[in-house]
């Protein structure tokens, strides 16, 4: 299986510069200085089908032609490293191993747009990856491949690398622009939308790692051979999947879109741990419903895994086994979700503690049936928040009552956890 | 002018207003905590949803969020929107205490009426309510944090509206703390605003906690009289004691707050050392030998040092009535000294000042908020007029620059509301000719009459601070009838004696002065050391007019009837002939309250010049003033530009 993130991988070390160099890489950096206009480099990630790997799956091309193109002054472009979603954990992985694509993707994206300042937002706590752009970045400068009038083209960019104080909600692209600013981190309303007025007020486009370490593969093959890499017609390229729980493998892993749920778990997965029988999971990161193995023929890919009731979102895959409670596992989830809500808006701020509260005391037996028609009026009201974090907190428990209403049930009736 | 439909009503409102507004103005009025006019929507308490059926958007949305757009059809009343709105009560409540009783805002709070309005009644969450350790914020402002509903009202006035650097949001989620870093007082000027503008019992005034509820109070549109600008107040009384002020609206001039200054000080009213009885002497006396005693005596004056030795003195602080009945007052007595200002420099200074502006070139404080620049000529706001400061720093967040001009304009008064102010020595060098709005704002402590004189070719608008709440007013009336100051009129050796009404005259200008009678609310210097002492009641106990610096004039109401304080009444006030010990409480009833005989300075000239032989004077306001009667307290206040005949 052709490899795109994870080509340049070499076992238990990061790939050195020269590596990346000698293996192909930057040669996109070059063609597109030399032979494309930024406007073919947009075109190319357009015709590609790119969409956002940060969780929402957004045209990538198409937000980048959000940009006013002819607007005097600075534009942003802004890296989203800030991966918090639990069950996910590919930006680490990619940039663990290998740096070197974002950069190059970063300056390339730069050039599409007409950016000459970049920021890199990273989690707390990811000091690793920091470390190993840091590294990348001065490389990348003193080949001149990053910095004053790259290869001669006349096209300057610079990388700042911001390493967050860290909360969930600094994913938030609004929010992630106002912690880059030195403030809260609220989001912002929209519109105005980020394209137009974004980072100090400046048209500012956010892409997710994986989103632009993907754009050298596409500038330098072709957006043909890229959209082709997917299994599936309507789906293009590949993307990492993060699989854990209760399967055998459970490292990062670059497969093409639309591979089927069951295809993932029994093939690339390694199917479930000895004895273990599968229940559940989360298709990509906290914030999704819910898939059984109902869903196991569902193509992993944006449109397929909406059609079916959830999200792609960041391809975080969570296995449960059958004696996992699914109470509890939601409770886990909400819990971090109240935990990691801003607090800007009422129904998120006091409507996650309550599901909380509820999913605690049912988890404890202490549930009561009305309980559940609360639960589900919070799964419908919390889509009127300010921003998309209740919504997706909501995701798991929006699963736990379509799927496993059963199950609450009888923590209720019998005021016990059944699994314990 | 888009035109929607809300509730099956079609309202036309201006572009750019939100739906919210535009439901409030055909009196559908949809309950909300977080926005608010002078603070703008931000869509954080989520409380004000409606469901758009028709336009642009679809489904429930917050209205403060969403502009008024042709064909929207909007309905307040849809199953789903109310019971979004209901739920955002539910949620509130979840860590909200359940003590109204008990709590100082009782009555008085929007989540208390939302909550009743939108018929939260059982409580069905189960959990504890999170709880905070409250602060000390000072002596005005009482922090209670487990009543805090998060609308982020407070930060986003104290931060971002008046540029306050020490009161903040602290951590996240349902943890979100609104304090200071440490404990301490509030450093911002404007920092009682908060009070108005919390919603819930969070910020209470720590000065009249638990003395009422709201609806205890004697309230009345009001005008603070502690500066020249002249906002507007409402204050709140109780048992003849001032317990608060709280800010009134009014866009021409303070917008919907009010400084720390005319909030809080309110004890002068209380005062016990305040006269509420007229003084012959030192001795108590009845109105009518008080004003007996005066009349002989400014009789005995004349006779002794002939006529034209008496002084009458009015001042900045005295209403327009006063001061406009103050000429007729000293036609009668005979004397040629008649004096609204005591000082020379406060006098000439601000008859220079007035004379300066007319229509066209005055700056009101909204002026001032819209300015494109602004010039802060040898003057510290923070003294002169704290509330010009506040809209100092609106016109700074719109992007204006600001100057500081001369040795008299500190750096500290931008800092107190973190603007970045350059520092200038001489007003041309302010580039106000490259801007299209710019205003000079201009003290009257520090500048020379010339210095004021020449702003005229400023090439602003300009703004004045004056020296008292009527002090334009005053210099006005000073300039029409060609008056004098009192230090002038002293040093020509002619003033043997004074009649003063509510005026600070310096003590070196008493020395020697063969009759000294003065009418004031407040025990001055002048009170202390008079021969005849007349009691005046304060601008809370009385209509009157002020005119601002802008030359506004303003109505105010009586707002509580005068009279000692119940707190603090003299233990003889208790006793009666057949009850001689004191009593808790007083429970002798008396025709009017004890010291509640207190008339209006003006009232008391026109008793004065009835016992002169004069006719009864039916209204001071006559002649050009005379349209003034009908000034609506609750408008904008007139400007005496614009009166017929002026």
């Amino acid at each position: 299986m052709e490899q795109v993130l994870f080509r340049h991988n070499k076992p238990g070390r990061p790939v050195t510069f020269a590596e990346y160099c000698a293996e192909g890489g930057f040669a996109a950096l070059h063609k597109a200085l030399k032979e494309l206009s930024p406007d073919d480099v947009q075109r190319a990630v357009i015709d590609s089908g790119l969409r956002g790997r940060g969780g929402a799956g957004f045209p990538t091309g198409k937000k980048w032609s959000f940009v006013p193109r002819d607007l005097p002054g600075p534009r942003y472009l802004i890296c989203n490293c800030d991966e918090m979603e639990p069950g996910t954990y590919k930006d680490r992985a990619l940039l663990e191993a290998n740096p070197y694509s974002l950069v190059e993707g970063m300056v390339l994206a730069g050039y599409a747009i007409g950016v000459s300042h970049a920021f890199i937002f990273i989690r707390r706590g990811y000091e690793l990856p920091a470390a190993n752009l840091r590294h990348a970045i001065a490389e990348a400068k003193e080949a001149g491949l990053l910095g004053r009038n790259i290869l001669g083209s006349g096209f300057s960019m610079e990388i700042d690398i911001h390493l967050s104080a860290g909360r969930y909600i600094c994913g938030e692209e609004t929010a992630l622009m106002n912690a880059l600013e030195g403030v809260r981190a609220n989001p912002r309303a929209k519109p105005p939308f980020p394209a137009v007025k974004g980072l100090w007020g400046r048209p500012t486009v956010v892409n997710n790692v994986e989103t632009l370490a993907n754009v050298p593969y596409i500038v330098a093959n072709g957006a043909t051979r890229f959209k082709g890499l997917a299994t599936t017609p309507e789906g293009s390229g590949m993307k990492l999947f993060c699989p854990s729980g209760h399967v055998r493998n459970t490292v990062c892993m670059e497969l093409p879109l639309g591979m089927t749920l069951g295809e993932i778990i029994d093939g690339p997965c390694g199917g479930m741990l000895p004895g273990k029988k599968f229940k559940a999971c989360i298709p990509g990161g906290a914030s999704t419903p819910y898939f059984t193995a109902d869903h196991f023929n569902v193509p992993m890919d944006f449109d397929a895994v909406a059609k079916a009731g959830s999200r792609l979102g960041t391809g975080g895959i969570v296995v449960f086994d059958e004696q996992t409670c699914m109470v509890g596992a939601t409770l886990n989830l909400t819990q971090f979700f109240a935990r990691e809500s801003c607090g800007w808006c009422t129904p998120c701020r006091e409507g996650l503690p309550y599901v909380r509260e509820i999913l605690t005391r049912i988890e404890a037996g202490g549930g009561e049936p009305e309980d559940i028609e609360i639960l589900r009026e919070h799964v419908h009201y919390l889509n009127y928040t300010f921003c998309a974090l209740a919504p997706g907190a909501m995701g798991p428990v929006e699963g736990l009552l379509q799927l496993f209403e059963d199950e609450i049930r009888e923590h209720i009736t019998k005021r016990r956890c059944p699994f314990r | 002018m888009p035109k929607l439909i809300i509730d099956n009503i079609e309202v036309e409102v201006p572009a750019g207003t939100n739906v919210l507004e535009a439901a409030k103005k055909v009196g559908v009025w949809i309950p909300h905590f977080c926005y608010h006019p002078a603070l703008g929507s931000v869509g954080a308490c989520r409380l004000c949803a409606m469901k758009f059926l028709e336009g642009p958007v679809k489904g429930v949305q917050m209205s403060c969020m969403v502009p008024a757009q042709d064909g929207m059809v909007v309905s307040t009343t849809d199953g789903e929107a109310a019971r979004m709105r209901s739920l955002v009560i539910e949620w509130l409540m979840l860590n909200h205490p359940h003590d109204c009783p008990v709590c100082d805002e009782g009555g008085e709070c929007l989540l208390q009426d939302y909550t009743v309005a939108g018929g939260h009644g059982i409580r069905r969450y189960r959990g504890k309510k999170r709880t905070f350790r409250n602060q000390d914020l000072g002596p005005y402002v009482e922090h209670e944090m487990n009543r805090c509903i998060e609308c982020y009202r407070c930060v986003r006035f104290y931060q971002d509206f008046a540029g306050g650097t020490d009161l903040g949001v602290m951590a996240n989620a349902n943890r979100v703390y609104f304090g200071r870093f440490t404990d301490g007082a509030l450093e911002s000027p404007f920092s009682g605003n908060i009070l108005d503008i919390c919603p819930t019992g969070v910020y209470t005034d720590k000065t009249a906690r638990f003395r009422a509820r709201y609806w205890d109070y004697e309230m009345a549109p009001s005008v603070c009289p502690w500066c020249s600008l002249g906002c507007n107040t409402v204050p709140a009384a109780r048992y003849r004691e001032l317990l608060k002020t709280i800010a009134r609206r009014n866009d021409a001039v303070n917008g919907w707050f009010i400084c720390d200054r005319g909030r809080f000080t309110n004890a002068p009213v209380n005062d016990p050392a305040r006269p509420h009885t007229p003084l012959l002497d030192g001795r108590e006396a009845s109105w009518d030998e008080a004003l007996d005693v005066l009349v002989t005596r400014i009789g005995e004056l004349n006779e002794l040092y002939g006529e034209g030795s008496l002084a009458v003195v009015g001042s900045p602080r005295l209403s327009l009535e006063g001061c406009l009945l103050l000429p007729r007052l000293a036609e009668l007595l005979a004397t040629d000294t008649l004096c609204y200002f005591s000082s020379l420099e406060e006098g000439d200074r601000s008859a220079a000042a007035v004379s300066l502006l007319n229509g066209t070139n005055t700056a009101s404080m909204a002026d001032v908020g819209e300015a494109d620049c602004i010039a802060i000529f040898e003057c510290d706001l923070r003294e002169e007029g704290p509330m010009m400061l506040l809209a100092v720093r609106q016109a700074w967040r719109k992007g204006a620059p600001v100057f500081l001009v001369g040795k008299n304009a500190p750096l500290e008064q931008a800092r107190a509301i973190s603007i970045e102010a350059i520092e200038l020595s001489i007003l041309e060098e302010a580039p106000l000719g490259i801007f299209e709005r710019p205003v000079v704002i201009c003290g009257t402590r520090h500048n020379s009459p010339a210095a004021i004189a020449e702003l005229t070719h400023a090439g602003a608008k300009l703004a004045f601070l004056l020296p008292g709440p009527n002090a334009f007013g005053a210099a006005l009336l000073s300039r029409e009838q060609d008056c004098t100051s009192l230090t002038e009129a002293v040093a020509a050796g002619k003033v043997k004696g004074i009649l003063a009404f509510e005026a600070d005259i310096p003590t070196e200008l008493l020395e020697g002065m063969a009759l000294l009678a003065v009418a004031d609310w407040r025990p001055t210097e002048a009170a202390k050391q008079a021969h005849i002492v007349l009691p005046t009641a304060a601008w809370t106990e009385m209509d009157g007019t002020f005119v601002n610096n802008e030359g506004r004039a303003q109505r105010f109401r009586k707002a509580m009837a005068p009279g000692l304080p119940l707190r603090g009444l003299p233990a003889r006030y208790h006793a009666s002939a057949d009850k001689p010990v004191p009593l808790y409480p007083p429970r002798v009833h008396r025709r009017e309250p004890p010291g509640g005989s207190l008339l209006p300075a003006w009232r008391l000239m026109a008793a004065i010049m009835e016992r002169l032989g004069a006719e009864r004077v039916e209204h001071p306001f006559t002649d050009a003033w005379e349209s003034l009667r009908e000034l609506d307290p609750d408008g904008e206040g007139v400007r005496v530009f614009e009166l017929p005949q002026r």
